[in-house]
């Protein structure tokens, strides 16, 4: 039941001026996003033409609380298919990205660990310009272990024997997986995150 | 194809999860008489890791800002790669506040769009053709296989150089090299569940295995692919889908650069073709 007292009418608004947003309004709800989709079809509960729905109607709360918005594949099907031109990949980015803006001031529990994901690797991309994925298994593993690098190590290393030694035969995981490759100019990189994070905020 | 020097964008996993694709790009490119040179100081594309779209354009306007000093269209292994410099390509063009906004960023991230970033199926096909890739063609891969462009070949519309729904660049080099692509349309460009890979593993692994099971149903010998996030999918995560979801598939995963430096007559070992994970034995014996 919607309950018309408690939606938020400047929703669309909020979502509109997010970079990724500005297509909300054009959707007209024929559902050929959800058909294509491929969470869709492994996800019962998964309905992108319903998230839309819910932020025109500004069913604020109920959409940024959604566990179905981190589980996007950002595959672009339903962004190729729209016939409005509504560019939901990009759209349910926006939404997580103001989702996450809400669990930073402490309004709203994201119920997922992409965000400590993205973070991570946000992070290695900071310090290095490039991935290291060895440091950024192990920064995620210890954010999703609530911080402790000891247990993020036992619960990574649990994960991860088999596919780390599957790797390692091939050569995969040598020498230079072990240390981050990282850009000459760092200043560079560092401008870019110091620079668009002042921007957002 | 007129220019006979690129610059290359390797990308993060070019050095490791998908050192193979990287063996065989330069095989293949060197053996086509096109140098590729490196791009100096490249950056991360952020990956589909980096949602801001911001910080999408500020990351690549960098890269494509160092291959412009040099007057050099860049080539990119990777699907994801591409895509991030090309829809930087396309915004910074279009909009001039944009690249205001960049060169306010850092002066290196100045960018006037006097380039162009292509994937490497596209040069392939599109730049260097089937005329000239037909003439250097020495043996004959005899397999069977099931083409998988996955995500960003063939949408979104705006950096697209494929068709969205029955891309066919790949299928053309497998049919050149005496390959045969098996029925798979249904499948070529569903998403291989590679972003979800590390944070919603179950999922992940559900549309991994669609794919590998449309393959074998198929008949393939193999599956070859033109992305290192799809061949981390497919191929290294494979014994970990078969253990997690207790099936057995067993279906080599072969980036399409490979199976072309085989037709070129390219030795396996250059190719990186004994570092698939799934064996690439028997595709070997197919080589005639
Ligand atoms: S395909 Fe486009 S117009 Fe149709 S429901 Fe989805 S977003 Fe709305
Ligand atoms: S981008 Fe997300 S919502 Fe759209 S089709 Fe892919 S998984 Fe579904």
């Amino acid at each position: 039941m919607i309950k018309t007292w408690e939606l938020d009418a400047n929703f669309r608004n909020e979502i509109m001026n997010e970079p990724g947003g500005e297509h909300l309004s054009a959707c007209f709800q024929c559902s050929t996003c959800t058909i294509g989709c491929p969470i869709a079809e492994i996800v019962p509960s998964y309905n992108p033409r319903k998230i839309i729905q819910m932020s025109l109607l500004g069913m604020r709360e109920d959409v940024l609380s959604n566990p179905d918005l981190w589980i996007c594949a950002i595959c672009q099907t339903c962004t190729a298919r729209c016939p409005q031109d509504v560019r939901i990949s990009d759209l349910l980015a926006a939404i997580r990205r103001i989702a996450e803006k809400e669990e930073e001031a402490g309004k709203l529990k994201v119920d997922s660990v992409r965000p400590l994901f993205e973070k991570a690797f946000l992070h290695q991309l900071e310090k290095y310009g490039r991935l290291f994925d060895m440091g950024l298994a192990m920064e995620y593993y210890k954010g999703k272990e609530g911080g402790s690098f000891i247990k993020g190590q036992l619960a990574m290393m649990k994960d991860f024997k088999d596919f780390g030694m599957r790797m390692f035969k091939k050569g995969k995981m040598g020498p230079k997986a072990m240390f981050p490759e990282k850009v000459k100019k760092k200043e560079e990189i560092e401008k870019i995150f110091e620079k668009v994070g002042e921007k957002e905020k | 194809m007129s220019e006979k020097k690129l610059a290359y964008y390797p990308g993060c996993p070019s050095a490791t999860t998908a050192i193979e694709q990287d063996m065989s790009t330069k095989a293949v490119f060197e053996k086509l008489g096109i140098e590729l040179s490196e791009m100096e100081d490249w950056n991360c594309c952020g990956a589909a890791e980096a949602e801001d779209p911001i910080l999408v354009y500020a990351l690549n306007a960098r890269n494509l800002a160092i291959a412009e000093k040099d007057g050099l269209d860049i080539v990119t292994p990777c699907s994801i790669c591409y895509y991030n410099l090309a829809r930087t390509d396309k915004a910074l063009r279009e909009d001039e506040g944009l690249r205001a906004e960049m060169k306010d960023i850092d002066s290196s991230l100045e960018y006037k769009g006097t380039i162009k970033p292509k994937h490497i199926l596209d040069v392939l096909v599109n730049e260097i053709g089937m005329d000239e890739l037909s003439g250097k063609v020495e043996k004959k891969v005899n397999v069977k296989v099931a083409p998988y462009y996955g995500c960003y070949i063939g949408r979104p519309s705006e950096t697209a150089f494929d068709d969205p729904d029955d891309p066919d660049l790949m299928d053309r080099l497998i049919e050149l090299i005496g390959g045969e692509n098996v029925q798979f349309s249904s499948m070529k460009t569903k998403c291989c569940g590679g972003p979800l890979m590390m944070t919603r593993e179950d999922i992940a692994f559900e549309m991994a295995r669609k794919v590998l099971e449309s393959a074998k149903n198929a008949g393939a010998d193999c599956i070859a692919l033109a992305c290192p996030l799809c061949g981390m999918m497919l191929d290294a995560k494979q014994p970990d889908i078969e253990k997690k979801l207790d099936i057995k598939v067993e279906m080599p995963v072969v980036y399409i650069s490979q199976l072309l430096g085989l037709a070129l007559g390219i030795a396996p070992g250059k190719l990186g073709l004994n570092k698939n994970v799934v064996s690439t034995k028997e595709i070997l014996g197919k080589v005639i």
